[in-house]
């Protein structure tokens, strides 16, 4: 009897409907209002690759060691360097990185000894070409910019 | 399937395209059908092969690691972990506790992750529009977890060949404990909004019947195999990473149809949560990392380890000949092989279960077609 | 085309990894991800050395025989039709001649339950006389143990198809078809089965480059001159 009375009623289908019902409530809204409002990406986030600078004297931290080309499953890496007579180090000229084929992985930032290369939490990298994507030394050291909305 | 020519007004071949919002992927199925009722399947893959077997021949041990992720990725931590587990098999050597704990707990909140998106879009192609936006924001929590630990939510590259590359971040266990908290209500919702919906019942109840031997003849495994009634998981059978500590159940059930699937898997989500709350009581301290040179190169052998993926029996062959580089890489994936049973499980039913069936056996197109 | 001078080329020239001793010193530096400048100082010498000695044969796997009751029954029952039995790593494998696998594989699912055929795959020698490496990978629920049985087949040899024994193995062989080239006999529906019909070629072979791709098929059925 109760059976037939649940099955009359719709009972089981209530029961899923006052769920839903009790969602209404606005303090479960979940929607992030992008771009207003950004999210807040983790600390350890593989996002754009970054050259970082040292921060005394302004100069690059790349020691052209090449350890993060030989690191990158795609091969995206190119660095070129020329060897400094007087300190007998080797000075970074340029510095190619591919991001259009890059998996962010973070091999690369793994393999960095000095922590000059860095996966940066700027997810927003898009570009208009494709040439754009390949980012040559000052937009790895600069970021990408992304245009700022404002409502 | 023998050619159906026009005049033939009895056989339908219908094609449920690669373009299907149905078919969880690129998926390509001809229907032989006679009028609603099915006759006969035949699944066309290969959309979305990527050759990742070919590419492991050309990467070393370590660059292969990141894609390994892409082939399942809705659940890129198993992958990872079935990889490097495989490649410390070939170099003898053991991950320390602390990474096989902290791996215990990526891998089931993977798990997880994993069903999740599997209910939600399961329920979706029923009609059930509902669950679908819950659980990704279940799903959400999980991510975060994985972002905040790896840096990356869904190819998370989390494990390293030996160990673990990153250390847990603060506030990882608290998170994780959040986590097991506010999961275990949210279950009993999803249960209430469909276990005993009478429209959730009478669609999936007595749909793509696989007996138990048809699973073994098949080679099907995961839950779908668990619901025809073989009690077998691998974490059970042949322990690894360290699950032989952890206390949890292998749920079962009787018929081997889609509403056992889906009870199996519901109850799965909750052994999941039983061992993370074991597992993150106890991470014992330590080194994360195993004994694994700068350069991994195994010596002249091959191995074959197998890990419970969320979808089933996830292995890896990994043949070395010396080299820094894998010679073969094979990757033995579950929906491949789980999709070969979608003929005989679809036969007398309707085009609409056809559509619930393709959802309960949880294929992912990345692993079918690597 | 970049790719393939990149360090990934160490797979470019396979020496038979008995000349092991000095070129590994050269090229595991580029190939591998940390490249301290000390093997640079180490090669030389060494390079020097391994003119001297003679070259090393070839590594092999380093397997031990495999005995207990199974191997003993396998040997048995089919003699000399099994080349070995061996173990490596723990895990149980036995190599057969080509035509007696499917009745090896008959006689374990009957008579000692290994009731799941987990995996068909192959392996490419191509130095080897018999190219490849046909690997049934069977498991047993029962005794909850796992087992490999390996054959070596030539180029154009046509093994046995195993789906009358198991029927996991109608897929797998067609990818072991698609991607090797071994057509299995008997098979009742040998096509490819990742890649399109009229595709040229096999891709998992060492001759197949990684870049290669049938170009001809590319560009009559996507009109773009090629997929690079």
């Amino acid at each position: 009897m109760g059976k037939l009375l649940r099955k009359i009623f719709l009972v089981d289908l209530f029961q899923g409907l006052l769920v839903t019902f009790r969602y209404q409530q606005p303090k479960y809204i979940y929607t992030e209002r992008y771009p207003e409002q950004r999210p807040k990406v983790a600390e350890r986030y593989r996002g754009a690759p970054r050259l970082n600078i040292n921060p005394d004297n302004g100069e690059t931290l790349c020691i052209s060691c090449n350890l993060c080309a030989l690191a990158c499953p795609e091969a995206l890496i190119v660095v070129t360097s020329e060897r400094n007579e007087t300190t007998k180090r080797k000075e970074l000229t340029t510095f190619t990185y591919d991001t259009s084929r890059c998996m962010f992985c973070g091999l690369c930032e793994d393999a960095c000894p000095v922590d000059a290369l860095e996966l940066t939490q700027d997810f927003e990298m898009a570009t208009y070409t494709r040439e754009g994507q390949i980012w040559d030394r000052q937009m790895l050291e600069e970021g990408p910019k992304p245009t700022q909305y404002k409502c | 399937m023998p050619d159906a020519t026009f005049l033939d007004s009895t056989e339908l071949v219908l094609n449920m395209g690669p373009q299907h919002p149905s078919t969880h992927g690129v998926l390509r199925v001809i229907l032989k059908l006679d009028g609603e009722k099915v006759l006969g399947t035949d699944c066309v893959i290969g959309y979305l092969h990527r050759g990742v077997e070919k590419i492991a021949e050309n990467r070393t041990f370590a660059q292969f690691n990141p894609y390994v992720d892409r082939m399942d990725y809705v659940a890129a931590v198993s992958n990872g972990l079935g990889y490097c587990l495989a490649v410390e098999k070939l170099l003898n050597v053991e991950a320390p506790p602390r990474a096989q704990a902290v791996r215990v707990i990526l891998t089931e909140l993977n798990r997880i992750a994993s069903h999740l998106v599997w209910l939600g879009t399961h329920a979706l192609d029923i009609g059930a529009i509902t669950p679908v936006f819950y659980c990704f924001r279940e799903r959400e929590e999980a991510l975060k977890i994985f972002e905040k630990y790896c840096g990356a939510r869904l190819t998370t590259h989390a494990f390293r060949i030996g160990g673990l590359l990153y250390e847990t971040y603060d506030g990882f266990e608290q998170d994780v404990r959040d986590f097991c908290a506010m999961f275990g209500p949210k279950v009993d919702e999803y249960e209430e909004l469909l276990t005993n919906n009478r429209i959730w019942v009478s669609r999936l109840k007595g749909v793509g019947i696989l007996s138990a031997e048809e699973c073994k003849e098949y080679g099907v495994t995961g839950p779908v195999l668990r619901a025809a009634g073989v009690k077998w998981d691998l974490r059970k059978a042949q322990p690894y990473s360290g699950y032989e500590k952890y206390d949890f159940e292998i749920p079962t059930a009787q018929n081997g149809d889609t509403y056992d699937r889906y009870i199996v898997r519901m109850q799965e989500m909750r052994q999941a949560v039983r061992i993370i709350e074991q597992a993150v009581a106890a991470i014992p301290e330590g080194p994360i990392m195993g004994k694994v040179g700068k350069v991994i190169k195994p010596a002249v052998g091959e191995a074959y380890v197998s890990i419970e993926a969320p979808k089933g029996e996830l292995g890896y062959y990994v043949v070395s000949d010396g080299s820094t580089q894998p010679y073969r890489c094979r990757v033995r994936p579950p929906s491949f092989v789980n999709l070969q049973a979608l003929d005989r499980m679809v036969r007398g039913g309707l085009v609409a279960d056809v559509v619930a069936i393709i959802g309960t056996i949880d294929i992912v197109l990345g692993e079918v077609d690597r | 085309m970049a790719d393939e001078q990149k360090p990934e080329g160490s797979e470019a020239p396979p020496p038979p990894a008995g000349e092991g001793a000095a070129p590994p010193v050269k090229p595991a530096a580029p190939a591998a991800k940390p490249a301290p400048p000390k093997p640079a100082a180490a090669a030389p010498p060494k390079a020097a050395a391994a003119h001297a000695a003679p070259p090393k044969p070839p590594a092999t796997m380093a397997a031990i025989p495999w005995v207990s009751d199974l191997s003993r029954e396998i040997k048995e029952r089919f003699g000399d039709r099994i080349v070995e039995t061996s173990t490596y790593l723990g895990q149980n494998f036995i190599v057969v001649k080509p035509d007696a696998a499917i009745p090896v594989m008959e006689y374990l699912k009957l008579e000692a339950d290994f009731d799941y055929l987990v995996d068909v795959t192959a392996v490419d020698w191509p130095k080897r006389a018999e190219r490849f490496d046909v690997v049934y990978i069977l498991y047993s629920f029962a005794r909850n143990e796992r087992v490999r049985i390996k054959t070596y087949v030539p180029d154009g040899f046509k093994p046995e198809t195993a789906v009358g024994v198991h029927l996991t193995a109608n897929w797998l062989e067609r990818e072991v078809f698609d991607m090797f080239g071994i057509e299995f006999d008997g098979h009742p529906d040998m096509r490819r089965i990742l890649l399109p019909e009229e595709w040229q070629g096999y891709p998992l072979r060492k001759d197949y480059g990684i870049l290669q791709q049938d170009d001809r098929w590319v560009q009559e059925n996507l009109n773009i001159e090629s997929g690079q």
